[in-house]
């Protein structure tokens, strides 16, 4: 690793280009509108431009309501953009999930209520219609800190919990695409910090290609390779920078001058773009 | 003690029945009705008692129309429920004729069915089911819709197809729903199939019940009323227990 922990940004705004690549996720000229009543209807995005590189982890920043969440939608091919592409490896992104390739974690942890953890986190093998690989979700389970908790229902389970059951369940199929929506939003700033921590640690041992959704500037920060930062709505890339703290990013790293530098200059890039929503 | 004391409470909660028997009695007396007119609750009570024998055929069958029809009901009701939820052509031909075939007075449809079925149990048994059909068709369409966006959005990114959607979402979302629907129809088959069993059948308390009335057996008549009531509070009672025990089991 290099010496350059942070590289701050000097001019305002930079859209550094994305790197080349054949796969990962690529959204360009993307804009996506959701018709009102009469005729009307509201602009969530405007000519988007993002890639996310194979194995890269981007981490999209923004006021809420920008969209952020819409762009997360489309790459997981639950919405169709209104203009420009959204290709994941290449193909429309429905056709991961098609594949069972897909790994997402939402706001809402959308477990089961009438099925054990340990099912939750199955049910993407039962869906697949594959046999359910137990050693796997138990290694899951404890990978995000849920062994001994197999057995209990959702709702016996605290919401940090519940967060880690959805991200397992995620994880589940091994897949290629790994989408974040704010996955610890609701969490308090203790726990979020420790999940944070662990989903860092489950991502460097398998760098699957992700996008996490956030407007948590510190999260973006510890787990990142690359930030992108969208203005207010119509949402569009208003800055990208690269994170180059090293690896594992741990609790001392957030003492660090350069993390705090960082979390400043995305802070007041956010305040400004929540003044031109 | 406390059990004592949980079994008292239990009781007081049952106090309008207590009232009921009261009023009723209240109600001959004070209108100086003859026997063949109203008997009083004690002869009819007493008649119940010494004829227990008397009354349990009857009883037994009634309770097992009543179940049967309303388990026919309620799984022709899921699968036009489901196919109501799966397309749009099977909405706009099911839930019309659903309509239709609630609005027609089941009187009036009795005598039509007794002639396609016969004048014999299936008779009784395919009215039970019509009845029971709508609460739980409109409770089952509704359910199956009501799973949350969230859900929907986590099959459609696992790659589910729309039979496991249906199976391992859809449908589990909807049992609370449908466990409702099964509640309030429960009393509903025990009155349909009393109905149907007075106007054609040959079993029955619908049928011990004309009987009696034919004969004058005022004792024998009312008995049969106050143990198709005590049935029917049963089954709702049994239903609302079934109830709560599953929807603990899926929410």
């Amino acid at each position: 690793m290099t010496s350059t922990a942070v590289r701050s940004p000097q001019r305002l705004p930079i859209d550094r280009p994305a790197p080349v690549t054949g796969s990962g996720i690529a959204l360009r000229g993307v804009s996506k509108e959701y018709p009102l009543k009469r005729k009307t209807s509201l602009r969530a995005l405007d000519g988007l431009d993002l890639e996310v590189a194979p194995g890269e982890f981007v981490a999209l920043l923004g006021p809420s309501g920008c969209g952020k969440s819409t762009v997360l939608r489309l790459v997981a091919g639950l919405e169709e953009a209104s203009a420009g592409a959204v290709d994941v490896e290449g193909r429309p992104p429905a056709q991961l999930a098609r594949e069972h390739r897909l790994g997402v974690a939402f706001q809402e942890h959308a477990l089961l209520p009438w099925a054990s953890i340990r099912s939750n986190v199955a049910l993407p093998f039962q869906v697949a219609g594959r046999p359910v690989d137990d050693r796997r979700v138990d290694d899951l389970l404890r990978l995000v800190g849920l062994g001994g908790f197999e057995n209990a229902r959702p709702k016996q389970l605290s919401g940090g919990m519940r967060q880690r059951a959805a991200i397992a369940r995620a994880l589940a199929l091994d897949p290629d695409v790994l989408l974040l929506d704010e996955p610890f939003g609701a969490l308090d700033a203790v726990t979020r910090r420790r999940m944070n921590a662990e989903l860092a640690r489950i991502w460097s041992e398998q760098q699957i290609t992700t996008l996490l959704v956030t407007h948590d500037v510190d999260e973006a920060v510890l787990l990142a390779d690359r930030i992108v930062v969208m203005t207010g709505r119509p949402g569009r890339v208003r800055y990208t920078c690269t994170v180059d703290i090293p690896r594992p990013r741990g609790a001392d790293v957030t003492r660090t001058p350069e993390f705090h530098g960082l979390v400043d200059t995305l802070t007041a890039m956010l305040d400004s773009a929540d003044e031109t929503a | 003690m406390t059990a004592a004391r949980s079994v008292l409470t239990g009781l007081l909660h049952y106090w309008p029945l207590a009232l009921i028997v009261v009023l009723w009695d209240l109600w001959v007396v004070v209108n100086g009705y003859t026997e063949t007119v109203a008997p009083r609750p004690w002869a009819v009570f007493a008649d119940v008692g010494a004829n227990v024998g008397e009354y349990v055929p009857d009883l037994a069958y009634t309770l097992v129309m009543s179940l049967a029809g309303l388990g026919l009901g309620t799984l022709a009701a899921l699968i036009a429920g489901i196919g109501v939820w799966r397309s749009a052509a099977i909405s706009g031909v099911v839930t019309p004729a659903a309509l239709v075939l609630r609005s027609v007075p089941v009187t009036a449809m009795i005598p039509v069915i007794a002639r396609l079925l016969g004048y014999n149990d299936s008779t009784v048994l395919a009215i039970t089911a019509i009845i029971c059909f709508f609460p739980v068709f409109v409770f089952t369409v509704s359910g199956l819709a009501s799973a949350s966006q969230s859900g929907r959005d986590l099959f459609a990114v696992l790659g589910a197809s729309t039979a496991t959607t249906l199976r391992r979402l859809h449908l589990l979302t909807a049992v609370p729903s449908i466990m409702v629907a099964i509640r309030i129809t429960a009393p509903t088959a025990v009155l349909a199939a009393m109905l149907a069993e007075f106007l054609i059948g040959a079993h029955g308390l619908g049928h011990l019940f004309s009987t009696a009335r034919s004969y004058m057996e005022m004792d024998r008549a009312w008995g049969t009323a106050v143990v198709a009531t005590a049935l029917s509070v049963l089954t709702f009672v049994g239903a609302r227990a079934l109830e709560r025990a599953v929807v603990a089991r899926v929410t």
